[in-house]
């Protein structure tokens, strides 16, 4: 008897559970919940709490998360206005509106729609895109810079799209998340980020030798300035001391026949050096003493 | 008695039947993968439930012949009905044992293929598929397999209690593989209620168990084949049916497994430890015990710990009701209750622009021109570019190269979650969309700063700039989070043009350095030409001296000579001239003629002649 009322306890703990699984469900804050009859959408939850149902297959419930889904769409290859290639890709924000209408369309598939938002997101991003210059995307100017109003201009096409054919999701926001260059360009930015290195590196070194050239010729030119002064200076001297020794000549006027003999004499010594070749005869001075030299012929006359 | 026997063996079989094609179209419904081994399991029962229901029959019919014939026999006495074959006269005999001849080692090696071409086939299927259980079917699959477990519970703990009492062998299989059936199929639930309850991989592991168990099921029976060949034949002996799992039975009976350790226990210990109060007790209270443990554990959801740095939201019919913080905290019990845990505390960190490589040694030298992460390029403007693409504005070539230049960032942006409900409801993924803001707003920051400022001047202000943005936008978004920090170190060109940089830093070098040697030739030759002048000078003032000077000398002997010379004008002026003469031509070379004869042409080779040592110099060849 004990047994037996274990047994009915335990089976009747297990069928209340069952009777829990099938006609009670719970719906979090973060969840929406649609509840079908016999395959057709009759409410839509959107408060969190215990709810009644019937058990399947009368009624199903089908929840989904209303949390906004982060969605990200792959990199795509576009022309801009200005024929620049560029490569974005962009990330967006959706939420479910109206689980009701989201359910059929999608049969309560995330990825489902987020492939209907990719391809709506395709189409609107490079349309878009193709509107504008690169100077739009990047600028050094920032002022110039219109991210923000391109992203908006997705962002409308986007949820003009959705709101037209009532997709029963709604965009919340959207961005560009990378912008690149396909790789053929980027090996061009390469190469020209390279060439512009190598001209900064010329124009430093010729900057370096024409401030070194200007240096230089700036101190040849001061040192020849100094130069030249001294030299004037020394001239200058020169022709101070010659001034102040003209004072003596007046000395030599006592006897001017002396003065320019003695001053032949001295011309005489300076004009003659050790290269100097003299021939003289023996009339000269003082080898005229060898013209009274007895020769043979004169000493063998009686 | 046997008729009822035969009775139950018909309604195990269509129990299993049954079950086994509502399993398998409920597996299907909710694309369960633990569901798809409890087919397989069930179906495998079903087969066992008929060989041995076809078994029973032919037994019964061969009890019916026996009966049939002795009552003939005590009729017509001896006759020639005993002079036929023995086949002729007792063929369902002879049927039952051509049955277990042939066709139950047969069926026996057909249950091990099944069995171990199911455990392999399951296991690799599991191990390759991505399919998960679909949500909304969640629920109904799983109240289903609890219906199946309910039913096939009841079924099987009757039949083996019969089976039991009645000692009917035959019946055993059936009975033991509906029971094991049943908690196969609670497994199966289990496995669907913990995906249900966000445990993803549940399901999975139920599978991988449920193979195992056919696993073990396969390795079971082809033992029992092998045994079989050795077992000894004795007339008359009942045999245990060949496709009768133990593997199953102890799974169906698991109190066998009790009585199976204390026997164990008893030959170990040389006493009847199976007979103490303590076995005994345990033995005969074992069913409130294990019901006492899931009550504990039941019990035990209503009691929430949570660490320290930790954050839990408490969620009360899925409604957040509170905030819980660290500590003990009292709640309902599950599923009434649920809490979800945040490490609020924890500083978390996003990688904008590169993904750090784990596992890589960690390099103490970070280059520009060494790749020291899986980095990215980002574009950024380039003034200097820009200008010169606007005088070049006719060109349309799409593969030119455009004004913008590429650089690579590392940033690390470290957070806190601050506000932990807006953290858990708000954004279905808040660390990626926090990845994806911060992402954004550095494409963003960067396509409007120009190359050489971030690269100079404008880093300092970027991180703040960075900072205070991505803060912008998470509190935009409700994210719940603090940005604490935006980390701008690891800014360069990409590493293919870093090598032009860094020789742009060298050039610099080099122009400085050639400056300084200009100057250094400045400072010499200022230094040399004030050293000239200086020497000019004093020369001109020694000459100016010596000018001065030796003019009034001259002039003192000039005046001391004119007395000599008015005293001996001729002779003074002859002592004057010698002297001056001599010291004139001293050094100088003379050639003096004495001629005698004035017709005479005497000619002189005035020329230079080289030194002889000098025409010996021997030049080198080249």
């Amino acid at each position: 008897m004990k047994k037996n009322l274990i047994t009915i306890i335990i089976g009747a703990v297990l069928v209340i559970i069952f009777a829990l699984l099938l006609f009670v469900f719970q719906v979090r804050q973060s969840e929406v919940a649609v509840v079908t009859t016999f395959g057709k959408p009759v409410r839509n939850i959107t408060e969190p709490g215990a709810y009644f149902k019937w058990p399947w297959p009368v009624q199903n419930v089908y929840k989904f998360d209303k949390r906004v889904q982060n969605f990200e769409d792959k990199f795509r290859q576009t022309l801009t206005s200005d024929s620049v290639l560029l490569i974005a890709t962009v990330y967006t924000g959706w939420e479910i509106s109206d689980a009701k209408e989201f359910y059929p369309k999608f049969l309560g598939s995330v990825p489902a729609a987020q492939r209907a938002l990719e391809s709506i997101l395709s189409n609107a991003q490079q349309a878009v895109i193709a509107k504008h210059n690169l100077s739009d995307f990047v600028n050094s100017d920032p002022q110039q810079l219109k991210f923000d109003e391109i992203e908006g201009e997705i962002k409308a096409a986007v949820q003009s799209q959705l709101s037209t054919n009532n997709y029963g999701i709604k965009l919340d926001f959207l961005g560009f998340k990378k912008i690149e260059l396909p790789e053929s360009v980027t090996a061009t930015v390469f190469t020209r980020m390279t060439a512009e290195r190598q001209q900064i590196i010329s124009q430093l070194q010729n900057a370096g030798e024409a401030e070194a050239s200007n240096i230089r010729s700036a101190a040849d030119r001061l040192a020849a300035g100094v130069t030249n002064n001294a030299r004037a200076d020394a001239v200058r001297i020169e022709g101070e001391g010659l001034a102040a020794s003209i004072s003596a000549l007046k000395i030599y006027q006592q006897n001017p026949e002396l003065a320019a003999y003695l001053l032949r004499l001295d011309a005489l010594k300076l004009s003659l050096n050790k290269q100097s070749t003299l021939i003289f005869d023996e009339r000269t001075p003082p080898f005229d003493v060898f013209s009274h030299l007895p020769t043979n012929s004169s000493s063998s006359n009686p | 008695m046997e008729r009822n026997v035969q009775k139950n063996a018909v309604v195990n079989l269509l129990a299993a039947v049954l079950i086994f094609i509502a399993a398998f179209v409920v597996t299907i419904f909710a694309n369960s993968l633990a569901g798809e081994a409890a087919s397989v399991f069930l179906g495998l029962g079903a087969l066992v439930a008929f060989a041995s229901w076809f078994q029973m029959r032919l037994e019964e019919n061969e009890r019916l012949e026996k009966l049939e014939l002795d009552e003939l026999t005590r009729e017509k006495g001896g006759s020639a009905l005993f002079d036929a074959k023995e086949s002729e006269v007792f063929p369902a005999r002879r049927s039952r044992e051509q049955f277990e001849k042939f066709f139950v080692p047969g069926f026996a090696v057909l249950l091990f293929l099944l069995q171990a071409s199911g455990a392999f086939l399951l296991w690799r299927w599991i191990g390759k598929t991505t399919n998960g259980i679909v949500d909304a079917r969640a629920m109904p699959s799983l109240s289903l397999f609890a219906i199946f477990a309910l039913l096939l519970f009841l079924l099987g703990r009757f039949s083996v209690t019969i089976a039991r009492l009645g000692d009917f062998r035959l019946l055993r299989p059936s009975a033991s593989f509906l029971l094991a059936g049943a908690y196969v199929c609670a497994f199966t639930a289990l496995g669907i209620a913990g995906v249900e309850g966000k445990i993803l991989q549940a399901d999975l592991w139920m599978a991988r168990a449920l193979c195992i168990l056919l696993g073990l099921m396969a390795a079971e029976m082809l033992l029992t084949l092998l045994l079989e060949i050795y077992r000894p034949r004795i007339k008359g002996k009942i045999t245990r049916p060949l496709y009768e799992s133990r593997v199953v039975g102890l799974l169906a009976q698991p109190e066998s497994l009790f009585t199976t350790a204390a026997q164990t226990l008893d030959y170990q210990f040389g006493f009847n430890v199976s007979q103490t109060w303590f076995f005994q007790l345990l033995q005969k209270n074992l069913a409130y015990l294990i019901l006492a443990q899931l009550a504990v554990l039941f019990l035990s959801t209503c009691v929430v710990f949570v660490d320290a740095g930790e954050q839990a939201v408490l969620e009360h019919f899925g409604k957040p009701v509170d905030t819980l913080t660290a500590g003990a905290h009292l709640k309902l019990p599950w599923p009434i209750d649920k809490i979800y845990r945040y490490r609020t505390e924890q500083i978390q960190t996003i990688y904008v622009g590169y993904t750090p490589e784990t596992g890589k040694d960690e390099q103490n030298v970070i280059l520009w021109t060494v790749a020291h992460n899986q980095e990215q390029n980002f574009l950024v403007a380039n003034r200097a570019t820009a200008t010169v693409q606007d005088e070049n504005t006719d060109t349309n070539d799409t593969l030119k190269a455009p004004p913008v230049s590429l650089i690579t960032v590392s940033i690390p942006v470290q957070f806190q979650i601050t506000n932990v409900m807006d953290w858990a409801y708000q954004n279905g993924d808040a660390t990626n969309l926090l990845t994806d803001l911060a992402t954004r707003e550095v494409v963003h920051f960067l396509a409007g700063v120009d190359l050489n400022d971030l690269l100079s001047h404008a880093r300092l202000d970027a991180a703040q700039t960075l900072q205070e943005r991505i803060q912008a936008d998470a509190d935009e978004y409700k994210l719940g989070a603090k940005i604490l920090f935006v980390g701008l170190q690891d800014v360069h060109p990409p590493t293919t043009v870093a090598g032009d940089y860094e020789k742009v830093v060298g050039a610099e070098q080099t122009k400085l350095a050639t400056i300084l040697n200009a100057h250094a030739y400045a400072i010499s030759n200022t230094a040399m030409s004030a050293a000239q002048a200086f020497t000019t000078t004093n020369v001109a003032d020694a000459t100016r001296e010596e000018l001065e000077i030796s003019a009034y000398a001259r002039a003192a002997l000039f005046t001391n000579q004119i007395p000599a010379f008015e005293a001996a004008p001729s002779v003074y002026k002859q002592r004057a001239y010698f002297k001056a003469f001599a010291d004139a031509t001293a050094n100088s070379r003379k050639y003096i003629l004495l001629v005698t004869n004035t017709q005479d042409v005497v000619i002189f080779n005035l020329e230079d002649t080289i030194a002889n040592d000098m025409l010996n110099v021997n030049v080198p060849n080249e």
